[in-house]
C-alpha cells in the first residue's frame, strides 16, 4: 500500500530540520502529513476544489501567493495550503503569514506553527524568502473577513509590505483568487468589545457550520515587480505603492473573471 | 593573546577557560571568581586563578591595574553575573550591573586591554505577539519596569556596555541562547529537573537552547576576533517546549495559563527550586529563537554540539554504560610495523 497523500508531501518537501524534526518556525512534516490526510474530505468532497493554474508557482527559489480574503474563519487560507500543496510537484509547502494576535491563541497558535503559519512580522517573511520559500499573504489582513457580507468579494485595505519585499528579494508575485469562502460561512455581527486573547472582534457567523459552497482557487501568471527596478527601490514608497497596486488590480481581475465564469455558489 | 575571564569558577567559566587553554593562540590565562579556585580546575603553567570579589569597584580597578597590567593582557571576557533567580536586591545589582559597568569604564582606559566580551542574555529581548520568531540583535529590548529584577539587571547591563561602542576598546556583545547547565542559573535547567513539568494549556512554543560547548567556542571565538558590536549566540537545540521536557524523560502536564504562577510559586515555596514562572511566562507562550547570522559572518560561530538534558539519574547511568561499552568496543590501534 502506498504512503497517503499527506506522508507523501510530507516527505517529498523541502523542509529545513533543525534537529529536532522542527524547523525554525515550529513546522513538523507529520504533524502537516496528519493535517492533509484529516482535511482531505473537506477539501476533495465538502468544498469540491476547483484549481486551474497552479503551473504558475515556481518550483524552487522564493515566490510570493497573494491573494484575497473573505469569510469569517480562513478557510480561505486553508484550502489556498492544500491546494498548493498538492499541485505542486515537488511539493510546495505554502509558508502562510497570520495577523498578529494568532500566536496568542491557545491550541490554534501551536497548531498553526505545525503547519508552517507564521507570524506577520517583516523579519519572519524576510528570513524565508532569503531562504527560497514559498509565502502566502493576505494584504487585506483582518479587514478581509470583517467586511460585510454586501461587500464580498470586494478587495478592501490592501497593506504593500509583500510589494516592498517582493521587490528586494527579487520574489515573483503569483495572484490568487479564492471564490467560495465568502458565502460559506458569512459573518453576520461582530462583537468588537469582546477581544478574546487579543482577537480584534468576536464574531458571530450566520450559519453554526461552513455552507457546502463550491470553492474555486486561480492562480495568475507570476508578477515580477522587481523589474525595472533597484534593490534599493524597495525603499522608495511611491514604487512600493504602485507595485502592490498593481498586484491587487491583478487579483481583482482575477477574482472578476472567476466570478463570471462560476455556474453557481454551491455548483 | 592573554585573556582575563571572570566568572571562571561557574561552568561556563571553567569552559571558557578550559578551551582558552587549549587554544594555541592563547598564551596565557588569568581565570577571576569570587569563589576559590575549583579543586577540579587543573595547575597549567599558562594558567592563573585570581579570587576577586567584583561587586567593590575598588577590587576590580586594583584587579585591572595590577594583575591584569602586570600580566599585559589583551582581552577580557566577563560572564560574572548572579546566577540565582530567586535573589534581588543592591548586591546582586552591583555583580550584575556595577562589576560590568567598572570592568568596562577601566578596560577602556587600560594599557594593554584592547578587547572586551560580554555575556548578555536572549533574556534582555521584549517577547510579544508582535515580535517576530526569529529575534535578530535589532529586536527590541525589554523596558518594561514591572519586569523583575532578573531582567532589568541583564537589560541595563547590557545597554551599559553597548554605551561604550565606539571607543578605543573592541567590544563584543553576546547575547547567549539559555545555556542548559546545572548550576550555571538556568532557568530551564531547573524546570526540567522536576519529574512534573506544568506547561501552559495550549502552547508549544519554540525554544533555542545552547550547550556548555557551543558557549564556550562562541566567546574564545568572540575574543579571538576584532569586530565589536552585538552579536547572537544560538544553540544547537531548536524545539518545541514539550520536546524539550520529553527529550528530559519528564512527565509532560498542560495546566491552564492562569495556574502556571501560583502552582511554581508554591514548588518554590514548598521545594525550594529555582524556577520562576514570571520571568518565563512569555518565552513559555512566545517562544524565541536567535538569529545567529550576524556572528557566523563576524567570527564563524556556528552551533554544533547538542545540548545535555537534565535526564533522571537511571537513565545517566543506562548512557553513561552504553558509551562506555561503546569506547571498550573500539578496535585497539594496530601498531605500525617497523622496517
Amino acid at each position: 500500500m502506498g504512503a497517503s497523500t499527506g506522508t507523501r508531501i510530507a516527505r517529498d518537501a523541502p523542509f529545513h530540520d533543525e534537529g529536532h524534526g522542527f524547523d525554525v518556525f515550529g513546522l513538523h512534516p507529520p504533524s502537516l502529513a496528519s493535517a492533509i490526510d484529516a482535511t482531505s474530505a473537506i477539501y476533495e468532497r465538502y468544498f469540491r476544489v476547483d484549481s486551474q493554474g497552479a503551473e504558475h508557482i515556481p518550483k524552487t527559489g522564493p515566490a510570493i501567493l497573494v491573494a484575497n480574503h473573505g469569510g469569517m474563519l480562513p478557510i480561505d487560507a486553508a484550502m489556498l495550503f492544500l491546494d498548493v500543496v498538492r499541485r505542486t510537484d515537488p511539493p510546495r509547502i505554502p509558508r502562510a503569514v497570520a495577523d498578529h494576535f494568532v500566536p496568542r491563541l491557545p491550541l490554534v497558535s501551536t497548531f498553526f506553527a505545525r503547519l508552517g503559519v507564521v507570524s506577520g512580522t517583516r523579519a519572519n517573511v524576510r528570513y524565508l524568502l532569503e531562504r527560497g520559500e514559498l509565502i502566502a499573504i493576505f494584504p487585506e489582513g483582518v479587514s478581509g473577513p470583517a467586511k460585510p457580507f454586501r461587500e464580498r468579494y470586494c478587495v478592501q485595505h490592501w497593506a504593500v509590505g509583500f510589494a516592498e519585499l517582493a521587490i528586494r528579494y527579487r520574489a515573483p508575485v503569483i495572484p490568487v483568487a479564492i471564490i467560495g469562502a465568502e458565502e460559506s460561512w458569512p459573518l453576520v455581527m461582530k462583537l468588537r468589545n469582546v477581544r478574546v486573547f487579543g482577537a480584534p472582534y468576536l464574531p458571530i457567523p450566520a450559519s453554526l457550520v461552513p455552507l457546502p459552497t463550491h470553492f474555486h482557487i486561480r492562480y495568475g501568471t507570476p508578477l515580477h515587480l522587481d523589474h525595472g527596478h533597484i534593490y534599493t527601490d524597495a525603499e522608495n514608497p511611491a514604487i512600493v505603492a504602485a507595485a502592490a497596486d498593481t498586484a491587487r488590480a491583478a487579483v481583482e481581475r482575477l477574482v472578476q473573471e472567476t466570478l463570471a465564469t462560476r455556474r453557481g455558489v454551491f455548483r | 593573546m592573554k585573556v582575563m575571564v571572570t566568572g571562571a569558577s561557574t561552568p561556563l567559566g571553567l569552559a571558557i577557560v578550559e578551551k582558552l587553554l587549549a587554544t594555541p593562540e592563547i598564551s596565557f590565562v588569568l581565570a577571576v571568581a569570587k569563589e576559590r579556585k575549583p579543586a577540579h580546575l587543573e595547575d597549567a603553567p599558562r594558567l592563573r586563578y585570581q579570587s576577586v570579589d567584583l561587586t567593590r569597584p575598588r577590587n576590580v580597578h586594583d584587579l585591572l591595574w595590577g594583575d591584569a597590567q602586570h600580566h599585559r593582557i589583551d582581552a577580557v571576557i566577563h560572564t560574572a553575573l548572579h546566577r540565582s533567580a530567586s535573589d534581588a536586591g543592591r548586591t546582586v545589582h552591583a555583580q550584575n550591573v556595577e562589576a560590568a559597568r567598572a570592568l568596562v569604564l577601566g578596560c577602556s582606559e587600560h594599557p594593554t586591554i584592547h578587547r572586551f566580551v560580554y555575556r548578555s542574555f536572549a533574556d534582555v529581548y521584549s517577547l510579544k505577539d508582535t515580535t517576530t520568531n526569529l529575534l535578530d540583535e535589532d529586536d527590541p529590548l525589554d523596558f518594561d519596569p514591572d519586569s523583575p529584577q532578573w531582567v532589568r539587571d541583564r537589560v541595563e547591563a547590557d545597554l551599559t556596555v553597548c554605551a561604550h561602542f565606539g571607543g578605543r576598546l573592541q567590544i563584543a556583545v553576546l547575547r547567549c541562547a539559555e545555556l542548559l547547565a546545572p548550576d550555571s542559573g538556568s532557568q530551564l535547567w531547573d524546570y526540567l529537573s522536576s519529574r512534573v513539568c506544568l506547561r501552559p494549556l495550549g502552547f508549544d512554543p519554540m525554544l533555542d537552547v545552547l550547550s556548555l560547548d557551543d558557549a564556550a567556542a562562541a566567546f574564545v571565538a568572540a575574543a579571538l576576533h576584532s569586530q565589536s558590536g552585538v552579536f547572537n549566540i544560538p544553540g544547537a537545540d531548536r524545539l518545541p517546549l514539550s520536546r524539550a521536557i520529553a527529550e528530559s524523560l519528564r512527565l509532560d502536564i498542560a495546566v491552564p495559563g492562569p495556574l502556571m504562577s501560583p502552582l511554581y510559586r508554591l514548588r518554590r515555596i514548598a521545594l525550594g527550586f529555582d524556577f520562576r514562572y514570571d520571568l518565563n511566562a512569555r518565552r513559555f507562550h512566545l517562544g524565541g529563537i536567535l538569529d545567529g547570522r550576524r556572528a557566523h559572518e563576524a567570527f564563524g560561530y556556528v552551533p554544533q554540539v547538542p545540548a545535555r538534558w537534565p535526564r533522571p539519574w537511571w537513565r545517566r547511568l543506562i548512557d553513561q554504560l552504553a558509551a562506555d561499552r561503546a569506547i571498550a568496543s573500539r578496535p585497539e590501534p594496530q601498531a605500525k610495523p617497523l622496517h
